[in-house]
């Protein structure tokens, strides 16, 4: 620990601590403009700068680290005319007009500083000089006029995404903020993950959705989980009067602390489908509206009669993006009272059926979580694309490449992480099971197996040769990235749905011996993580909503289909069906033809559970109220129940606690 | 002791100022019994008197040379020249202007506008004096007070004034400085 004095206050704080974060620990607040809590702190701003006895100048505190006896004062009548001077050259440099900018009053932190100074104006005359103003990208704006070159937003996206977009040409007053090398951001490298918008102190840069709709001081936070997909990233969703502004990435979030991708920042604000208001019931070949009572009656009379008729009863399919409270309601209406022999989810258990009978196996989960990937020194990642789907946790990847960990990327149809890995392997289809035979032949042929795998005998015949004829990866190679992964001190497996999608489960049983073989899953390390499908797969596969789904025969069926959007697949299958009915929360073809139609909460209005890729139990929050006639999945579900004459008991967090997943689920 | 005099003049502004002036509503009553109000561009009396005012208020950028000849009058004629409003005080929305070339933005204005018909002429006559760049009040004459807002607050207006009328100088802080 080191002892010194701010504004003469004992502090202690542990070494290497910068005086800025020292003085906050003793509840003094230093002003600042470039310094972020999540970002390496550069000293660009100046605003910081504290005097330090015997420092000659006064110092900037975000990158000073603390000595012993360091007496620090923050906030002198010098300090102060330096600290106008600075916000005075930032002011007269570009474009900042308050009165024509949407972060004005309260939002901005350049506007905010200048307050805390109690500035009336600015005493240099302004520097008329244009800049562009760059609106080629389709969720937000970059205004050159209004940036300070605080560099927060480059930060962020190297540091925080690992995409290194943005970056800052020339020097000194010809500094410019750009993308790539010099084009506009809607033709760069950016992957819209809208980090940089973020953090942007000024309103350099703004979103187009939500600019103009709303001050701090007017909007609603409430604090969510994203439901884009399975890596359950923490939001917060604003929102105003009912409706939803802006999300933000939640910085208290453990799990992706502030960072969002397009799907779960941005994708939401457009939504453009029509809103189920009222329930529907289709009456001499048309929809119209019902009663809640008219409709589920109309269900129940369809339903109870088939109850226990097997293969052409009911079929049932919920949406994994439904609470775990009402996936948990679903399968017990459909398989347990109604007595169904098809009730599964939309997935169908793609990611997860093969996991969760492989750790039943087992006996164990075997899937760690994806803080694995910050201590990672190999990543290899096998049937998953990162770059389009799970991209937060692809950021994690992509985060640690600059600290020199190799990436190995597996999949036959080509990424954006081929482009960054040390070895992108594109074997023939179906051959990822012969790869990881290969592999482990190699690295045991070498002597550089940590702990168990497959016998000798069976890895005999995956020599390299035999290997490379079957996979097109020529045998030097394999040789090399067995080598590597072996060699690895911290190797990490991220597979997706491109290894388990397939009807045979022999090429996750061979990544995981691969993993047991480089010492990655041992008794207290797993770090093999299934990137899984959509927010609530992985409560699903909890549920058994994990077969695969055939409608064929069946008399009616009852999908809950909430605010999922249908694959053309799903259209075409469950066309014909005899009699449908579907909960969800916006038209669309599925709802076009059914013949029950119940108009269900969408994802910011629901409150509910969800299960994330690590089997972390998170909640979602409601934001916003859904209009009068739409319920709740739960409340829907308990409905038609007891439409039927049926209870259904809602002890939905009795399962969690029994039974073998791949992944603990930490409830 | 006599009321201090008040005078008040506009530059190139939208006259919203004055007019959140008038916001202050009955306190106007109290406001007239502390000063004494002079020449406003909203009363009869256009000019500062010769003799001279305690108080000068000038709202609006400097646009024109018609527009320095009133700022360099205001400062010669009173004690203490009071800035209000952001064009006063940064330029404001006038100031946009800086960032074409005069012509065309004369020519946007006069000529391209959409509900202009062929006949669109820049007015030009030595009475609306030359433009020029446009530039806050304190590029062209000294200012002591400077009251941003777009407008400022009848709060702040009403704030500023009353101190000036017991011979404090206003300070703007908290809640009472805006930018916007």
């Amino acid at each position: 620990m080191v002892s010194l004095t701010i504004d003469g206050k004992k502090v202690e704080v542990p070494e290497g601590t910068t005086v800025l974060r020292a003085a906050e620990m003793a509840g003094i607040d230093i002003p600042r403009l470039c310094d972020h809590a999540h970002l390496t702190p550069i000293g660009a701003c100046r605003l910081c700068i504290v005097e330090v006895e015997g420092a000659r100048v006064p110092q900037p505190s975000c990158t000073l680290p603390v000595s012993n006896g360091m007496v620090v004062r923050t906030d002198t009548p010098q300090l102060r005319e330096s600290r106008k001077f600075i916000l005075t050259l930032l002011f007269s440099e570009r474009n900042h007009f308050c009165m024509y900018c949407q972060m004005s009053g309260g939002d901005c932190e350049l506007q905010n500083a200048a307050y805390r100074q109690n500035m009336t104006h600015w005493p240099l005359p302004t520097n008329w000089q244009p800049l562009p103003v760059d609106a080629s990208h389709q969720h937000f704006v970059l205004d050159h006029n209004r940036c300070i070159l605080c560099r927060r937003c480059v930060r962020a996206c190297g540091e925080l995404v690992g995409n290194f977009t943005l970056g800052i040409m020339e020097r000194g007053a010809n500094s410019l903020l750009i993308a790539d090398l010099g084009v506009p951001l809607g033709e760069s490298s950016c992957i819209s993950c809208g980090t940089c918008v973020q953090v942007c102190p000024t309103g350099a840069l703004i979103e187009r959705a939500s600019a103009y709709r709303g001050r701090e001081k007017e909007v609603e936070r409430t604090k969510s989980v994203c439901l884009g997909c399975s890596v359950g990233c923490g939001v917060e969703l604003i929102t105003r009067d009912n409706h939803l502004v802006r999300i933000d990435g939640d910085w208290d979030a453990p799990l992706n602390q502030g960072v969002l991708c397009e799907v779960g920042r941005f994708l939401p604000l457009n939504e453009e489908r029509e809103r189920l208001v009222t329930p529907l019931v289709r009456r001499n070949g048309a929809l119209k509206a019902a009663t809640w009572d008219e409709a589920l009656n109309v269900i129940a009379a369809r339903l109870k009669p088939l109850a226990g008729r097997r293969g052409d009863g009911i079929a049932a399919l919920a949406s994994t993006r439904l609470p775990a409270e009402a996936l948990h309601l679903f399968g017990q209406l459909f398989a347990e009272k109604l007595g169904s022999d098809m009730v599964t989810s939309i997935e169908e258990g793609m990611t997860t059926a093969q996991p969760t009978a492989l750790a039943q196996g087992l006996g164990r989960a075997f899937e760690g979580n994806l803080d694995a990937l910050k201590s990672a020194d190999c990543v290899v990642i096998i049937g998953a694309n990162l770059a389009e789907n799970h991209q937060v946790a692809g950021f994690f990847v992509k985060r640690a490449l600059p600290k020199g960990t190799k990436l190995v990327v597996i999949d036959p149809t080509e990424n954006d992480f081929h482009r960054l890995a040390d070895y992108a392997l594109k074997p023939q289809p179906g051959t990822d099971y012969e790869l990881l035979m290969g592999l482990m032949a190699g690295i045991v042929h070498h002597g550089l197996a940590k702990g168990e795998g497959p016998s000798l005998s069976e890895l005999a015949r995956y020599t390299p040769d035999i290997v490379a004829r079957k996979t097109g990866i020529p045998a030097e190679t394999i040789l090399m990235v067995g080598h590597l992964i072996a060699m690895a001190h911290q190797p990490v497996f991220v597979y997706g749905k491109g290894l388990t999608g397939k009807d045979s489960s022999q090429a996750l049983r061979a990544l995981v011996d691969l993993a047991r073989l480089v010492g990655a899953l041992t008794e207290d390390r797993s770090a093999v993580i299934g990137v899984k499908g959509e927010a609530n797969s992985q409560a699903a596969a909890v549920y058994g909503l994990t077969k695969p789904f055939q409608v064929d025969g069946r008399q009616a069926l009852f999908l809950a289909l909430g605010d999922d959007r249908p694959s053309q697949r799903l259209i075409q299958r469950v066309e014909g069906a005899p009699f449908l009915a579907v909960q969800a929360s916006y038209v669309s073809p599925l709802t076009a033809m059914a013949d029950v139609v119940l108009p269900a909460e969408m994802w910011a209005e629901q409150e509910g559970h969800y299960i994330n890729l690590e089997g972390r139990l998170q909640r979602a929050r409601a934001a916003l109220r859904a209009p009068e006639e739409v319920r709740s999945h739960v409340s829907a579900l308990q409905a038609l129940a007891s439409t039927m004459g049926l209870t259904l008991d809602d002890d939905w967090k009795a399962r969690l606690q029994r039974g073998v997943y791949s992944t603990p689920i930490l409830a | 002791m006599s009321k201090p005099k008040v005078s008040t003049d506009w530059l190139a502004a939208c006259a919203g100022c004055h007019m959140s002036l008038l916001d202050m509503d009955e306190r106007i009553v109290n406001l007239v019994e502390a000063v004494d109000i002079r020449a406003t561009p909203i009363t009869d009396l256009k000019e500062p008197d010769e003799s001279g005012v305690d108080v000068g208020i000038l709202t609006g950028a400097v646009n024109t040379t018609t527009n320095e000849e009133v700022a360099h009058r205001m400062r010669k004629r009173c004690k203490i020249l009071v800035a209000l409003g952001d064009c006063a005080v940064f330029g404001g929305v006038i100031a946009m202007r800086n960032f074409f070339p005069l012509e065309d933005s004369l020519r946007r204005a006069y000529v391209e506008t959409e509900s202009t018909d062929a006949e669109g002429k820049i007015p030009r006559s030595p009475e609306l004096g030359a433009p020029t760049r446009v530039r806050a009040l304190n590029e062209v004459v000294k200012v002591d007070v400077h009251v941003p807002g777009c407008p400022p607050d009848a709060d702040v207006i009403y704030y500023v004034l009353t101190e000036l009328a017991q011979g404090r100088m206003p300070e703007l802080k908290n809640d009472k400085l805006h930018w916007h």
